[in-house]
């Protein structure tokens, strides 16, 4: 099958492009062994299928971060037929960088011209035959987004796939050149390393200081002599030309492109004031950028949690209906309990994450396609870079208020490597709205009425404020030395295309469901088993319950009574096969290291109860709650018996305001729930890192919370 | 003008127009900046600063650009009037 590459910078509408030449056979999915997502899809030639492989924009093939070393590896590498370089035509110069490294890969290119509406708005005019005579390959030109040219640009990308002419690579100059060819000629003293990678680009990349090219190099025979050579060019070029190779390769690729955009470009000299500079006059204003993106957030933070409730409802509405449903029907036992009480809430736990997902992800790519995302990121990035992280890592972190699930996953928006990865271990620490439940029940049992939002608003900002510490903390040790640039973009302000929002709404929820979702349901089921063997294989109780239930039966009761009576009983025996689990026995032998946090004083037998509510709160923290209810037998709050879990929890938890204070922290802290394990490993792709965010959160955690009590301790209190 | 007024980008206001003359940072970050435009003799014109003070936005090459001190102070630049 034919394999077509599609490389361009960020910001020239190549994904769009991509769209328009694939239709809705693409596929989504990662580049071997990294997060970077691989996008490839097909159109029909009458040939056959020809594939497109979508490749990470970048500005070029240097080969220093993770985008580019795929792009570089890709595009070098030999299944590539025809490579199709997509260019800005509105920003020509700059695109060209990228261009000329391309032409040096030696294989048929197709050369696009996209947004040639925005170039004519700016009144610029290309002569279009000129470029290719000039490029060695055909040039089409395209509205990416209004799919104009994609017809021409398919053909164009057959006829180069059928015999079109490989390129050549750009003229150094003769000082350079005559390096290369010394590199070039010592590299052949390595026929492996010859026929693996093209000697002339390998020899640009040596010159350049390209550490993946001297990689490769050191591995061959002739090392010594390639890097004896490279060192004595380099020299030679220093005295000759006064710069280094990288500055020297930069400065003729730029020339070049500067020459080509003399030859064929006819514009005004100054570009007028666009919508851009007079978009940008006002949301990066000194007074009013932080107010706009204030709001934006807003906007985006009630379009995601606020309206994403509705459906979320809905799905919860139904898992509920189904739950009781399956209970209704199937006979009392293990295989109806795994399946009502933990396969479908287990679904549920992952479902429910989708319209939250799916809002915020269209949101944010909708910002990302305007080009407003970067302006977020430039009025943010001084805050967020104190905190060691990045200016596009506010919006995680304050999404992550909502829900860290989808704050995880809105880390993609993060160019480097090193940044992302802090962001993403930091996320779980901002305190999400199912943690607002806990404390709701904890704080409003426990304290006064203004002591109670003092606390739940005290738990948002340590949340915080533990982020930005352990932030700092990363990038010192061990994030270290991997100090990305801050050199970013500022994109022309564009209108997005809706079907490319709505495609990537759709990849995103997909992508959730099928890789965090198996997740997401293992870790439920083993909760599940935790929390209900062996006590739900205890044939004697099931039939105790079954006794006692028929005998409540025959009393006669009025009907309200009876009912009450029953679901006591089966309050009682849940709570039972609860305390007697394996994750009650987890908590027994746990107590002495939850001692010192949930039972300062020795005098709270029932403090290992509280790592039973704690296990299950893996799955999702607000389950802490009702698993506190069955725990501690609290009978649902009706008007004529009022209290509910908060009086079963002062009667019968053994809490103080102290502990009550310090389970608050534990549950902040604490290992981040299911749904964002599972998220960590997909956007991660690493056990170890993903293992490290629960560890770590399960430390500081512990740390924190027994700092809480040996604070409160001092002061006084109980 | 000559490379004895050479200063660092990050002493520019905006609305000051300059000329690259050289970068002094290393590695990766030499090379991107390098690969976005700043070479020897390269024309720029300072933008705005963002509204807490950094980064800076800056026009290279017809296009716009964001940097952090951090790297602005390894660019030196002769100002143009």
């Amino acid at each position: 099958m034919t394999v077509i590459a599609l490389a361009g910078n960020p910001n020239c509408g190549k994904t769009t492009l991509f769209n328009g030449l694939t239709g809705s056979r693409q596929h989504v999915g990662n580049w071997a062994g990294v997060t970077v997502e691989r996008r490839s899809g097909c159109f029909q030639g009458p040939d056959g299928p020809v594939e497109v492989v979508d490749l990470p924009g970048t500005y070029s093939l240097s080969a220093r971060s993770e985008d580019e070393r795929i792009a570089a590896g890709f595009v070098a590498g030999a299944g590539v037929d025809v490579i199709v370089n997509v260019l800005d035509a509105a920003n020509l110069e700059r695109n060209l960088y990228l261009t000329a490294q391309l032409l040096e890969l030696g294989r048929p290119m197709v050369f696009v011209l996209n947004m040639m509406d925005d170039a004519e708005k700016k009144g610029l005019r290309l002569e279009l035959l000129r470029l290719e005579a000039l490029l060695g390959g055909p040039v089409v030109a395209t509205v990416g987004n209004r799919e104009e040219g994609l017809q021409a640009l398919r053909d164009a990308i057959l006829r180069a796939a059928a015999g079109g002419a490989p390129t050549r690579g750009i003229a150094y100059g003769e000082a350079l050149e005559r390096e290369l060819r010394a590199i070039e000629r010592e590299l052949h003293r390595d026929e492996r390393l010859a026929q693996a990678e093209r000697p002339r680009w390998l020899a640009l990349n040596l010159l350049e200081g390209s550490p993946a090219a001297a990689a490769r190099v050191a591995r061959s025979h002739a090392s010594r002599a390639i890097g004896a050579q490279v060192q004595a060019s380099l020299a030679s070029l220093e005295s000759q030309l006064d710069g280094d190779g990288a500055t020297l390769l930069a400065e003729r690729r730029y020339g070049f492109a500067h020459g080509l955009v003399a030859e064929v470009l006819q514009g005004p000299a100054q570009p007028p004031v666009d919508a851009t500079a007079r978009l940008d006059a006002i949301l990066t204003h000194r007074w009013l950028g932080i107010p706009i993106f204030i709001a934006v957030m807003i906007a985006v933070y009630t379009l995601t949690f606020v309206l994403g409730k509705v459906p979320q409802e809905w799905l919860n509405g139904a898992c509920n209906l189904l739950r009781d449903w399956a209970g209704s029907r199937l006979p009392q036992g293990e295989l109806s309990s795994l399946l009502v009480d933990g396969i479908i809430p287990g679904v549920g736990a992952v479902v429910v994450f989708m319209p939250v997902i799916m809002l915020l992800m269209g949101s944010i790519a909708f910002l990302e396609d305007t080009g407003y995302m970067a302006r977020a990121a430039f009025i943010m990035d001084r805050p967020m870079h104190l905190m060691g992280l990045h200016g596009r890592s506010f919006m995680p972190l304050v999404m992550g208020t909502g829900c860290n699930v989808p704050a995880v996953q809105a880390t993609r928006t993060i160019e480097s490597r090193t940044d992302r990865f802090i962001t993403i271990l930091v996320t779980p620490l901002v305190s999400c709205s199912a943690r607002l439940q806990i404390y709701i029940l904890i704080a409003g049992t426990f304290f006064r009425p203004v002591q109670a939002a003092f606390a739940i608003l005290a738990m948002h900002f340590l949340g915080f404020a533990l982020a930005m510490a352990v932030g700092r903390l990363l990038r010192s040790t061990l994030f270290r030395g991997e100090h990305a640039p801050f050199v970013m973009e500022l994109p022309p302000y564009r209108l997005p295309v809706l079907k490319s929002t709505l495609r990537h709404m759709w990849d995103k929820g997909s992508v959730f469901l099928t890789r965090a979702g198996t997740t997401i349901l293992a870790g439920a089921t083993l909760v599940w088993f935790l929390s209900h063997y062996p006590g739900i294989a205890n044939r004697s109780w099931s039939e105790e319950l079954h006794r006692e239930t028929a005998a409540v039966r025959t009393l006669g009761l009025a009907e309200a009574e009876q009912a009450s009576r029953l679901d006591d009983l089966a309050l009682a025996h849940r709570s039972r096969v609860l305390n007697t689990s394996l994750a009650a026995g987890l908590g027994k032998r746990l107590q002495p290291a939850l001692a010192p946090i949930l039972d300062p004083d020795g005098r709270r037998p029932e403090a290992w109860k509280d790592s039973i509510a704690l296990t299950a709160g893996f799955v999702a923290k607000e389950i802490v709650v009702s698993t506190m209810a069955v725990i501690h037998q609290a009978r649902p709050e009706t008007p004529d018996a009022p209290g509910g879990l908060g009086a079963a929890l002062l009667d019968r938890s053994g809490l103080t305001p102290l502990t009550a204070l310090a389970f608050m922290v534990f549950t902040l802290i604490y290992t981040p729930c299911l749904g964002t394990v599972g998220m960590i490993l997909k956007e991660t792709r690493s056990v170890l890192w993903t293992g490290f965010s629960l560890v770590y959160g399960l430390g500081l955690a512990w740390l924190m919370a027994w700092l809480t009590v040996l604070g409160g301790q001092a002061m006084g209190f109980a | 003008m000559s490379h004895d007024q050479a200063k660092p980008l990050s002493s520019l206001h905006p609305g000051d127009e300059a000329m690259v003359c050289q970068v002094l940072a290393k590695g990766r970050i030499r090379q991107r900046l390098l690969e976005m435009g700043f070479i020897r003799g390269a024309h720029l014109k300072v933008e705005k600063l963002a509204p807490l003070g950094d980064p800076m936005e800056l026009v290279i090459k017809g296009y716009h650009l964001s940097l952090r001190r951090e790297e602005s102070e390894c660019i030196l630049v002769s100002e143009e009037d």
